[in-house]
């Protein structure tokens, strides 16, 4: 096994996988995978979980309930009042319920989860993501219950979950961030305040202020300039208290035009960690991301090779183990920052699974079981820079984009899921789900894979258009807007391509001209039809010529639907 | 080539600035040449009491992922009703309204209760979706009739919330 300090620009038979610890890191090659095997640990017979506890609803409870059954895992589901006869606890071998529909007082009551397991006898939990996933404390709490938390240390999760310690932890790994500052800004007194006015201004306009504790675009505010400077950290401390009962905030220099690149990490007991690659997440709204793709297009090998190096180096110097994900800024000149590190499974974990042909659940159950990394894995991170296949995904939320995104949560009459070659459907609702406005608005990932990018656009246009969704509106019309962008289509991202390019007024009107049309149609031939019945129109009466199978095909699904 | 003919039909798509198309209900061959690159289906909604005594039908239309609530009714009707409500408002007569919900959620502060009489724009009460709260308020003047909801009651999407007289 080779030895040599991480430099960052690893020559071309070196993976990006290392182990140990303390910063002190030791690099493998491409061929040498297996010898990274630790010899130790649970000798012939591979470990196994029994039974795990999922504490979280939705699309990846149902996710992780499959990759249980796969692994003959004895899967628990748990739910609110709100969920009893959801897709996921339907789908679990055991199902127990936690409280009342709001999350505080059941997917995010830790105590009665804890209690839940340990009632059913499991001798896991996985946490998903959102929720309590990131709790450290929560963390702590099951290992002191003698239950495994699938999921990094409670030390790392602490670490990680304050930013201003990630930044530390970067820089130490020497991993580039962006400008800012390293402590909690104060803002009490005049000469605190001069100070952060003099920080401020040698990072340079525009700036970011952001929260220590914060995620999802809560608890930051854009200055622009030193006017605006006090406003915006009053209230991003606001925010950030109310939100996640810290109230410390820090500056970063703002970088336009860039785009938002993350690295699909996993790490073993043994001290191992590896990349999977990385997905490019710039189309945003908000900071909440939209859609996700794997890999990052336009990235040569070396970047993607540097990035992915970047990564493991500040998973190695947190000690990371399990599932996590480096979020980096690529900047519009190429270059890297670190942003911060997310560690869980992300909602976006299917498209790096799709181009490397891992299940990432299943990978977490054997980590969290005691195994070192598989095989199979260590092969996938030898590949990381030279990725065969494209893989994109698109998040379908209960949202009305006419107005803002606003939550449109509602029954569904009507759920038909494209499908066909390359595309697959994570979905936590069917025909007949009451989507409740207590929970996160998303409904299902569109995944789709082809061998190369503009393979898989032509899917995704294609799935997005079998997609039929009725009863409430979902961001589908957003995503059939964005697969015909000329600078999506391009592979030219930026973090704030919807922000400058998306109007929607102009396209529902047009749709709703549409809708009027057909519906004035199928009325008045239900008007003609013999006794006026609601169904049963001939098709034939109504066009000729090639449309005819078309019209023929919307007046039965009319009919199905009556 | 004329393929039949429905009568004049009125077409009113739901939304923040409604669209209302006006159909002359002759059938023509080829009129509707079907665009493949548009994905769309039309679901009747059941008809209610209300619906069929004011001879309107409604529809789900879905295109291109747009959801739209339609509803169609005779031109002539339609017109006729016009009239009627314009003749009614110049003698200074109030037809009631019912005001329904335009989301789902959870009724959470009822400003007003029978009887009361309230001015146009005034806050009637909050449904909460999805932690916003979204405030109703009275698109007229008027006197509060039926108020068939209370709070932490839970509301579908076209719900009574409030009559006003």
């Amino acid at each position: 096994m080779g030895t040599s300090r991480s430099d960052g620009a690893a020559s071309r038979q070196w993976t990006v996988g290392l182990r140990g610890t303390n910063g002190v890191f030791a690099q493998r090659h491409l061929d040498g995978a297996a010898a990274l095997r630790a010899p130790s640990v649970t000798g012939s017979a591979s470990p196994s979980l029994r039974r795990v506890l999922i504490a979280n609803r939705g699309e990846i409870a149902l996710r992780i309930i499959r990759a249980c059954r796969d692994a003959n895992i004895e899967s628990v589901a748990v739910y609110s009042d709100a969920d009893g006869t959801a897709r996921h606890v339907r789908a679990a071998d055991h199902a127990l319920h936690i409280g009342p529909a709001p999350a505080a007082e059941s997917y995010l009551a830790s105590d009665r989860i804890i209690e839940a397991a340990l009632r059913c006898g499991a001798d896991a939990i996985h946490p998903g993501y959102g929720f309590l996933s990131e709790r450290a404390d929560f963390a702590a709490a099951c290992e002191a219950a003698g239950l495994v938390f699938i999921g990094p240390s409670p030390k790392t999760l602490a670490q990680l979950g304050d930013k201003i310690a990630a930044r530390r932890a970067a820089v130490s790994a020497d991993v580039p961030i962006v400008p800012g500052t390293f402590e909690p800004l104060g803002t009490d007194t005049a000469e605190a305040m001069a100070e952060v006015a003099a920080e401020a201004e040698r990072i340079g306009w525009p700036l970011l202020v952001k929260a220590a504790a914060g995620g999802g675009g809560r608890g930051m505010r854009r200055v622009d300039d030193p006017k605006g400077l006090r406003p915006a950290i009053a209230a991003a401390t606001r925010e950030a208290a109310a939100a996640f009962g810290d109230g410390a905030v820090y500056l970063e220099r703002l970088v336009e035009g860039g785009r938002h690149v993350e690295v699909q990490l996993l790490g073993d007991y043994q001290g191992a960690v590896v990349a999977l690659g990385e997905r490019d997440c710039s189309v945003q709204r908000r900071h909440q991301k939209l859609v996700e793709e794997a890999p990052a297009p336009g990235l040569s090998t070396e970047q993607r090779r540097m990035v992915h190096t970047l990564a493991v180096r500040i998973a190695a110097m947190v000690g990371l183990r399990n599932a996590a994900t480096a979020e980096f800024l690529l900047t519009p000149n190429g270059d890297f920052y670190f942003l911060e590190v997310n560690a869980r499974l992300q909602v976006e974990h299917g498209v790096t699974e799709l181009v490397t042909g891992l299940d990432l659940v299943r990978e977490q159950l054997d980590i969290a079981a005691g195994s070192p990394l598989s095989p199979a894995t260590l092969a996938a991170a030898a590949r990381a820079a030279s990725p065969t296949h494209h893989a994109i995904e698109v998040r379908i939320s209960a949202e009305q984009p006419l107005t803002d995104f606003a939550p449109a949560p509602g029954r569904i009459t009507r759920w038909r899921e494209p499908g066909g070659p390359g595309v697959r459907v994570d979905a936590g609702v069917e025909e007949g789900t009451v989507v409740t406005p207590e929970y996160d608005p998303l409904l299902a990932k569109l995944l789709v894979v082809a061998p190369d990018r503009g393979a898989a656009l032509a899917r995704l246009r294609r799935a997005l258009g079998e997609f039929e969704i009725g009863g409430i509106q979902t961001t589908l019309p957003f995503h059939r807007w964005l697969v015909d962008q000329t600078d999506f289509v391009a592979g030219d991202l930026r973090t704030d391509l919807v922000a400058l390019n998306w109007d929607p007024e102009p396209l529902w009107r047009e749709a709703a001209r549409r809708a009027a049309d057909a519906v004035a149609r199928i009325a008045a031939d239900e008007a003609l039809a013999p006794g006026g019945a609601r169904k049963g129109a001939s098709p034939a009466r109504r066009t000729e010529g090639t449309a005819a199978w078309h019209e023929a095909a919307r007046q039965e699904a009319v009919d199905r639907w009556t | 080539m004329d393929l039949g003919r429905a009568g004049r039909l009125r077409v009113t798509v739901e939304g923040p600035q409604p669209v209302v198309v006006e159909w002359d209900g002759i059938m023509r061959a080829g009129a509707d040449a079907v665009d493949r690159h548009v994905a769309l289906s039309v679901r009747p909604l059941p008809d209610t009491v209300a619906s069929r005594a004011a001879g309107q039908r409604s529809y789900e239309a879905v295109v291109d992922g747009w959801n739209f609530l339609v509803s169609v009714e005779s031109a002539d009707r339609a017109e006729l009703r016009e009239r009627v409500t314009r003749a009614a408002a110049e003698a200074g007569l109030h037809v009631h309204i019912t005001i329904r919900a335009q989301i789902p959620g959870r009724v959470v502060r009822l400003w007003v209760k029978t009887g009361d009489a309230v001015e146009a724009g005034q806050r009637l009460l909050a449904v909460d979706a999805m932690k916003m709260e979204n405030e109703v308020r009275a698109p007229r003047g008027g006197v509060v009739g039926a108020l068939p909801v209370g709070i932490g009651q839970t509301v579908e999407l076209g719900d009574d919330l409030v009559t006003l007289e």
